[in-house]
């Protein structure tokens, strides 16, 4: 049977023979380094083409379609296009600042990647508080984006960076309560141990009611928190032309909407891993039979599909549903989602002592 | 020299360089980034310790929480993008003295006691057993100082809703501009009732 | 009381958000419904609207004889000037004079589709033909004369 984990081991046991120890440990860094690149660089490719397409066929249209086959290669065409053009720097700009930001709400996108365990055995670093981890460097994207909108001297710019700011720090509570829900039923943080809990059945389906209702509100909360619409208050087309990005072109700029995607692809990511089981293939209680029959789908692709089924189902969520307005963006966090969590949280907590869940 | 305290060399030149810049730099905003990445820095030595909790609660309050907040409110002041003048002289000398000494007294310490190389093993904390440490009665319980900071962000958190909230009655900041509204509105009604008579 | 708002509140918004998340999947997994033309590709298949406008024709029969009296109705009615009808006297063979048009002169570049002119023409000499492919190199080209050469009035329109 296909697996990743054994290629992996098999590559760290040759570099382990055949090298030193520090030179092996170079070599897998840079071996980890290249497949996060590229992978970004995959990701960023597919999941516009795959938006725009989502967003065709939901408008009753075609979407790209002259570039390659199905438009296949339509994406490609862009990127080649902003990597020839010209990266302006206004001139009242600070420029280093300038300059930084786009690196910064990049990074922060790749350190993301570190803990997320895409097949069995398959991740970067099962750090023992992957969860908490998770949500503490997430929080640091909001600095690139403050960054941005100031340095840009646009007060376009300033207004996104500011609604930005206020948008991910309030939502981050929410998410934050939603995917303690789990944590609390798993009783570990580390993401290895979450995904393991999920052997026999995945926590939507053995957790009733309230890990649904989390489940919910870790959507919303994720939406808000990548600034996509319905939440798009950072951007906000019609209002302050493009946000905290408007003064960004060429190469600069598509990073920005590089990351956009990566942060889209890692919360999916995590929301896959938390309340659908990660790599953990469909299993139910002690059907072993159908168990073992489940368990001849890679572990890797099981973790792709879940993926990209929630990246499906925000993109639904963005072609579907009319924009917030800033007051009742902030309202919906503070009045209806944070409450609801709370209250939800209490209810977990009691089926998780009280062992009601399967 | 082993590649440990390379890393730990490069974290440590890392966040003395940003620090210094976050005092030395004119402009309001960069101070505020600089600091981050100060914060930062002691978040990777937390990391490069090996108490993940730790770093992460560290960026999590500091990063996320107090640097955001910052930003925040030098957004809200005015000329935040303007380069602040030259302190003067003077105040640059007692600076540089208070520097020094500062500088003086740590390494009198440190000559002193020196650092002891402890035979202890790195200590394994899981964030279970500080959970229950944090909430546990007994001997060694944080339950107290838990509640009682609990109680403390409570009033903070009371206190900033009292001074947002708007006072309806027996302001007169806000009354006035109502009052005010009310006498144009009578005042056009009555013209109307003329222009009818 | 409070509570109960607050619950139909919830259960409102989230019904009425999965109602249009029905329409917009609906949509999604039924490529039947695709309203997109694939314009240069499908240019034989076109199928444009019935009511769609692209530029106004006069009408001709198979005798070259159109309806136009001249009557000036629709340049009057075009709001923007691109009507401009010449006319002429003609000699009735009963020695009378009577008012037709010489040149119908009509500015494309000008045109917006209005149909106030068709609305006006009393005799329906004119009508809204539906082609749009009106892309050429040269401005003066797009001022065009609609009736054709030698073309005249057919008999019993007043």
């Amino acid at each position: 049977m296909f697996s990743l984990e054994g290629i992996t081991n098999s590559i760290q046991n040759w570099l382990y023979q055949t090298f030193e120890p520090w030179f092996a440990l170079t070599m897998e860094c840079l071996i980890v380094i290249l497949l996060a690149i590229s992978l970004f660089a995959i990701l960023g490719l597919v999941l516009v083409l795959m938006e725009r397409k989502v967003a065709a066929h939901i408008q009753i249209r075609l979407g790209p379609n002259r570039v390659g086959p199905g438009g296949m290669f339509q994406t490609v065409a862009d990127t080649i296009k902003l990597l020839m053009k010209e990266g302006l720097t206004p001139d009242a700009a600070d420029k280093f600042l300038f300059n930084l930001a786009p690196f910064v709400v990049m990074i922060v996108a790749m350190l993301l990647l570190a803990p997320i365990a895409f097949a069995k055995g398959f991740q970067i670093w099962d750090i023992n508080i992957g969860v908490l981890f998770i949500s503490a460097v997430s929080s640091l994207s909001v600095i690139g984006i403050l960054m941005a909108g100031w340095a840009s001297n646009n007060k376009y710019s300033l207004l996104g960076a500011m609604r930005s700011g206020a948008q991910i720090v309030s939502y981050e509570l929410s998410a934050g309560l939603s995917v303690l829900s789990i944590v609390v039923l798993t009783g570990s943080l580390r993401l290895s141990d979450i995904i393991a809990s999920q052997e026999n059945g995945w926590w939507l389906l053995k957790g009733h009611i309230p890990v649904i209702i989390s489940f919910v509100i870790f959507l919303i909360a994720v939406t808000a928190e990548t600034n996509r619409a319905p939440f798009d208050m950072a951007e906000a087309e019609s209002e302050l032309t493009a946000g905290f990005h408007t003064e960004y072109s060429g190469m600069r700029f598509a990073l920005f909407f590089l990351a956009e995607y990566i942060n889209i692809f890692i919360v999916c990511a995590i929301g896959a891993t938390l309340f659908l089981g990660g790599w953990m293939p469909f299993h139910i209680g002690h059907w072993d039979g159908f168990n073992h029959i489940m368990d001849f789908i890679p572990s890797s692709i099981w973790f792709m599909g879940k993926t990209f089924f929630l990246i499906f189902l925000i993109m639904w969520f963005r072609w579907t549903f009319p924009r917030l307005r800033i007051d009742q963006l902030l309202e919906l966090e503070w009045k209806y989602l944070l409450p609801i969590s709370l209250f939800n949280l209490v209810l977990v907590t009691v089926m998780a002592i009280m062992g009601w869940h399967f | 020299m082993n590649a440990s305290a390379v890393i730990f060399y490069l974290i440590s030149a890392f966040m003395l360089v940003t620090g210094i810049l976050a005092v030395t730099t004119r402009k309001i905003f960069r101070s505020a980034i600089w600091l981050l990445f100060s914060l930062v820095g002691i978040a990777a030595l937390y990391f490069w310790m090996q108490v993940e909790f730790i770093a992460a609660v560290q960026i999590v309050v500091y990063v996320g929480g107090i640097v955001v907040l910052i930003i925040f409110s030098i957004f809200l002041t005015q000329q935040s993008g303007v380069e602040m003048k030259k302190p003067n002289p003077k105040r640059n000398f007692f600076a540089a003295l208070a520097v020094l000494f500062g500088l003086a007294f740590i390494y009198r310490l440190i000559s002193e006691y020196g650092f002891m190389e402890t035979p202890a093993q790195p200590f394994q904390a899981s964030v279970s057993d500080i959970g229950t440490q944090m909430l546990s009665t007994g001997d060694q319980g944080y339950i107290l100082p838990f509640e009682a900071v609990s109680m403390l962000l409570l009033g903070a958190m009371v206190g900033c809703i009292v001074i947002a909230m708007k006072n309806k009655t027996g302001d007169p900041g806000i009354a006035e501009p109502d009052a005010a509204k009310l006498m144009i509105h009578t005042d056009f009604s009555s013209k109307t009732t003329e222009k009818d008579n | 009381m409070f509570l109960k708002e607050y619950i139909s509140d919830v259960y409102r918004g989230v019904s009425s958000l999965l109602k249009g998340m029905r329409k917009t999947g609906y949509y999604f997994f039924h490529p039947k419904e695709i309203v997109t033309e694939q314009y240069p590709d499908n240019r034989a298949t076109l199928h444009l609207s019935e009511r769609f406008r692209g530029e106004v024709i006069m009408l001709h029969d198979e005798n070259n004889e159109h309806a136009c009296t001249g009557c000036t109705a629709c340049e009057l009615a075009c709001p923007n000037g691109t009507i401009k009808i010449i006319t002429k006297f003609d000699i009735s063979p009963e020695g009378k004079k009577k008012k037709a048009i010489d040149t119908f002169i009509y500015h494309l570049e000008l045109c917006t589709m209005c149909n106030l002119c068709i609305e006006a023409c009393p005799t329906n000499a004119i009508k809204m033909a539906q082609n749009f492919e009106h892309s050429v190199y040269d401005r003066s080209k797009l001022t065009k004369k609609l009736n054709h050469e030698g073309s005249k009035i057919r008999e019993g329109v007043e």
